[in-house]
C-alpha cells in the first residue's frame, strides 16, 4: 500500500475530488492574492516602514516631516527639539516609552552636528562640560530607573504630561514675560544695563570653589553639578535634551560668557543623552533604531534650513516666538489632563506568558 | 494528513495529481473510522514574515468537511469555526479617574492569559451555532473568551463586567480581536474556505487555528494547524540585538546618531 510521502495516517475516503479542487482553489486564489499583495505594496513600500521596536508600521514622509520640521525649529532657535518631538511621537501613536528613548537618540544626533561646527572654532569649556556630566550621568541614571518604575505602575504618561505642562507652562511664561520686556525696552529705547565684572549672586557663595580657565571663572562645582543632574534626569525621563533650560541657567546662574554657553551646552547634552540612550537601551529596550534613524536625517537637513532663517530675525522675536511655542505644547498637555478623555481605559501589556 | 495536502499543494501539478490518485485509493481501502465526520484543514502559508514592508497579510484557512459512507444525513447544517489565536500574554486594563482636578489612572484590572490576537469567523452567528456552555469551552466569539483575572483584583464584582467589556472593545478597536459570522465560504456541500486578515500590528509569535465543526450544537470534529509570525531579516535582527544584546544595540545606536550629526556637520559646513 502506498503511504503518504509526509508519513500521515487515518485519511478518509473521497480525498482525491478534495485534494484536486482544494489544489486548483488554493493556488487560484493564492495567485490573485499575491497579485494584489504585490500590486500593494509596491504602492505602499516607499512609505509605509515597519518600526521593529515599536512593532508597528509608520508612514516614512510623516516622520521625515516631524523631523524636519522640528529640525527647523531646533536650527532656528537653537535649541535640541526634543520636547516638541516626544510629544509629536506620542500624538501620533508610537508608545511613549519608545518615543521618549529614541528621541534621546535623535537628540545625539543633533546635537552632535552643533557640537563639531562649535569646536572648531574653540567654543566649549571642556572642564566644564566634564563637571556638568557627572551631575548628568547621575541624572539620567535617575530618570531611567523612575522611567521603568512608572512605566511599570502604568502612570508613566501621567508623569510625563504633568512634568510637560509644568515645565514648558513655567519656562513658556518665563521666556515670554523677558522677551515682551525686551521688546518693550528697545522700543521706548533705553540701554539695558551691562553687567559689572565683579558682580556676586548666592552661587559664588558656595563651597568647593574650581577654576575654569575658558569661561573665565571660578565658582562652587556644587551648582553645575546639580544643574548637569537636572538635566539629565529630565532628558531620560522625559525624552529632552534641555538645552532651552541650560542655556538660561549657565548664562544667568553661573555667569559663563554667552559665546562658551551654547557650545558647552551642546556637548554636556550629546553626552548626557548618548548615556539616556545606552540606559534606555539596557533597561527598557526601548530605542527603536529604524525610527531615530528617520528621524534624524529629517532633523538634520531641516535644521541646517531653520539656522539660516534664524539668522535673519531678532533675538527677542526669537525668544517670544520660541515661548509662544513652548507654552501651546504645554497647554496641549493642560488640556488633555484636564478635560474629560473621551475613552476612559486603556492596556498595556504586561509580559509574555510562556 | 494535513501534511499530505500541503506537500500535495506545493508540488508541480502533474506530480500532485498522481499523488493525490495513489493517496485517495489506498484511503478509500482503508476501513472507516469511528467517528462519523472529520475535517481536512490547511492554512494558505504557515509562516508570516514581517519585514520593513509589512502592512498585513491575509492567510486563507480552507479545507473539507470529510464524511465517510456511515454518515447519517440530517436536516441541520454544518456549522463551522475558525479560530486564529496568539501567543498568550498577561495584560493591565487601566481605568482613568478624576483625581485632584486632573484624569489619571486609577483603577486597574490584570487579565492573566488571554491572547493577544483573537479572530473568530462562524459561518452563523455564535448564538445561533450552539448553546452557551459549548461556545464558552471552545473559545467561539469574543464574548464567550473567558478572562482570567488575577485573585488579588481590587474592582468590586459589579465593576469587573466593565473592565471586561472596555478590554474587548480596545482590541476589536486596535484590530487585534475580531468576530466575523457568514465569511465562511462554502465551495460545495463539503468544501469551505475563509480569510483572515492579519493587520499590520500583528503581534508576533506562535499561533494556533482552531477549525471546529458542528451540527445541531454538538462538536463534531476539530482540528489546529499552527501559524508562526515572526520578524525576519534586518527586523528580526534589531529585535534581536535590541533584546539580547542590548549593550551592543545602545551602542550602536550612539554611533549611529554620532556619525548622522557628524557627517550632516561636515555637508552643511558653512566657515
Amino acid at each position: 500500500m502506498p503511504s503518504c510521502p509526509a508519513g500521515c495516517d487515518g485519511c478518509h475516503a473521497g480525498a482525491l475530488a478534495l485534494r484536486l479542487a482544494l489544489f486548483v482553489r488554493a493556488h487560484r486564489f493564492n495567485d490573485q492574492h499575491a497579485a494584489r499583495d504585490k500590486e500593494r505594496r509596491s504602492r505602499r513600500c516607499l512609505v509605509q516602514i515597519y518600526l521593529p521596536i515599536a512593532e508597528l508600521p509608520v508612514n516614512m514622509f510623516m516622520l521625515f516631516g516631524m523631523g524636519g520640521a522640528v529640525g527647523f525649529l531646533s536650527g532656528l532657535f537653537g535649541i535640541g527639539g526634543g520636547f516638541l518631538l516626544t510629544p509629536l511621537l506620542i500624538f501620533s501613536g508610537i508608545p511613549p516609552a519608545v518615543s521618549v528613548a529614541t528621541v534621546t537618540t535623535q537628540v545625539v544626533a543633533s546635537s552632535a552636528s552643533g557640537v563639531v561646527a562649535y569646536w572648531r572654532r574653540k567654543m566649549i569649556d571642556f572642564k566644564l562640560a566634564i563637571m556638568l556630566l557627572v551631575g548628568g550621568v547621575i541624572g539620567s541614571a535617575l530618570g531611567v530607573w523612575l522611567f521603568d518604575m512608572l512605566r511599570s505602575l502604568g502612570q508613566l504618561d501621567l508623569v510625563i504630561s504633568l512634568s510637560y505642562v509644568t515645565f514648558l507652562s513655567t519656562i513658556g511664561g518665563l521666556m515670554l514675560v523677558e522677551s515682551l520686556r525686551s521688546m518693550a525696552r528697545r522700543r521706548s529705547g533705553a540701554v539695558m544695563p551691562a553687567r559689572k565684572p565683579g558682580q556676586h549672586n548666592w552661587v559664588h557663595g558656595l563651597p568647593f570653589k574650581m577654576r575654569f580657565r575658558q569661561s573665565r571663572l571660578y565658582v562652587s562645582v556644587i551648582p553645575i553639578v546639580v544643574l548637569g543632574a537636572i538635566i539629565g534626569f529630565l532628558g531620560a525621563v522625559l525624552g529632552i535634551g534641555g538645552g532651552f533650560m541650560m542655556v538660561p541657567a549657565l548664562i544667568y546662574l553661573l555667569r559663563v560668557p554667552t559665546n562658551i554657553v551654547i557650545g558647552t551646552s551642546l556637548l554636556q547634552i550629546l553626552v548626557t543623552m548618548a548615556a539616556a540612550t545606552f540606559l534606555h537601551s539596557v533597561s527598557t529596550h526601548s530605542v527603536d533604531i529604524v525610527l531615530a534613524l528617520t528621524l534624524m536625517v529629517g532633523g538634520v537637513i531641516g535644521a541646517q534650513f531653520g539656522a539660516r532663517m534664524g539668522q535673519k530675525l531678532r533675538g527677542d522675536q526669537l525668544r517670544l516666538l520660541l515661548a509662544l511655542l513652548v507654552l501651546a505644547v504645554g497647554m496641549r498637555f493642560a488640556v488633555n489632563l484636564l478635560i474629560e478623555p473621551e475613552e476612559l481605559y486603556s492596556i498595556s501589556v504586561v509580559e509574555e506568558v510562556a | 494528513m494535513m501534511r499530505c495536502v500541503r506537500s500535495l499543494l506545493r508540488r508541480p501539478a502533474g506530480e500532485a495529481l498522481a499523488g493525490a490518485l495513489a493517496l485517495a485509493l489506498a484511503l478509500t481501502l482503508l476501513p472507516a473510522s469511528g467517528k462519523a465526520e472529520d475535517l481536512v484543514v490547511d492554512l494558505s502559508d504557515d509562516t508570516i514574515n514581517i519585514e520593513s514592508n509589512f502592512t498585513g497579510a491575509n492567510i486563507v484557512v480552507f479545507g473539507q468537511i470529510v464524511r465517510d459512507a456511515a454518515t447519517v444525513g440530517r436536516p441541520e447544517p454544518y456549522d463551522l469555526a475558525v479560530i486564529v489565536s496568539g501567543p498568550e500574554t498577561r495584560v493591565t486594563t487601566r481605568r482613568k479617574g478624576r483625581f485632584a482636578g486632573i484624569w489619571v489612572n486609577r483603577d486597574a484590572e490584570t487579565f492573566l492569559e488571554v491572547p493577544s490576537f483573537l479572530v473568530t469567523h462562524t459561518s452563523r452567528r455564535a448564538n445561533e451555532i450552539a448553546p452557551r456552555p459549548v461556545l464558552e469551552q471552545h473559545r467561539i466569539g469574543l464574548f464567550n473568551l473567558n478572562l482570567p483575572i488575577t485573585g488579588d483584583s481590587g474592582v468590586p464584582m459589579s465593576d469587573r463586567d466593565n473592565f471586561r467589556r472596555a478590554f474587548l472593545r480596545l482590541r476589536v478597536e486596535s484590530g487585534l480581536y475580531a468576530e466575523r459570522s457568514g465569511v465562511i465560504e462554502f465551495l460545495s456541500d463539503t468544501l469551505f474556505r475563509t480569510t483572515v486578515p492579519l493587520p499590520a500590528n500583528v503581534p508576533v509569535g506562535e499561533y494556533t487555528v482552531t477549525t471546529y465543526l458542528l451540527r445541531g450544537g454538538a462538536l463534531l470534529a476539530s482540528n489546529e494547524q499552527s501559524l508562526v509570525v515572526a520578524k525576519t531579516g534586518f527586523e528580526q535582527l534589531t529585535y534581536r540585538l535590541a533584546y539580547n544584546y542590548a549593550a551592543v544595540y545602545g551602542l550602536l545606536a550612539i554611533a549611529l546618531a554620532v556619525f548622522t550629526g557628524w557627517l550632516a556637520g561636515v555637508i552643511f559646513r558653512r566657515d
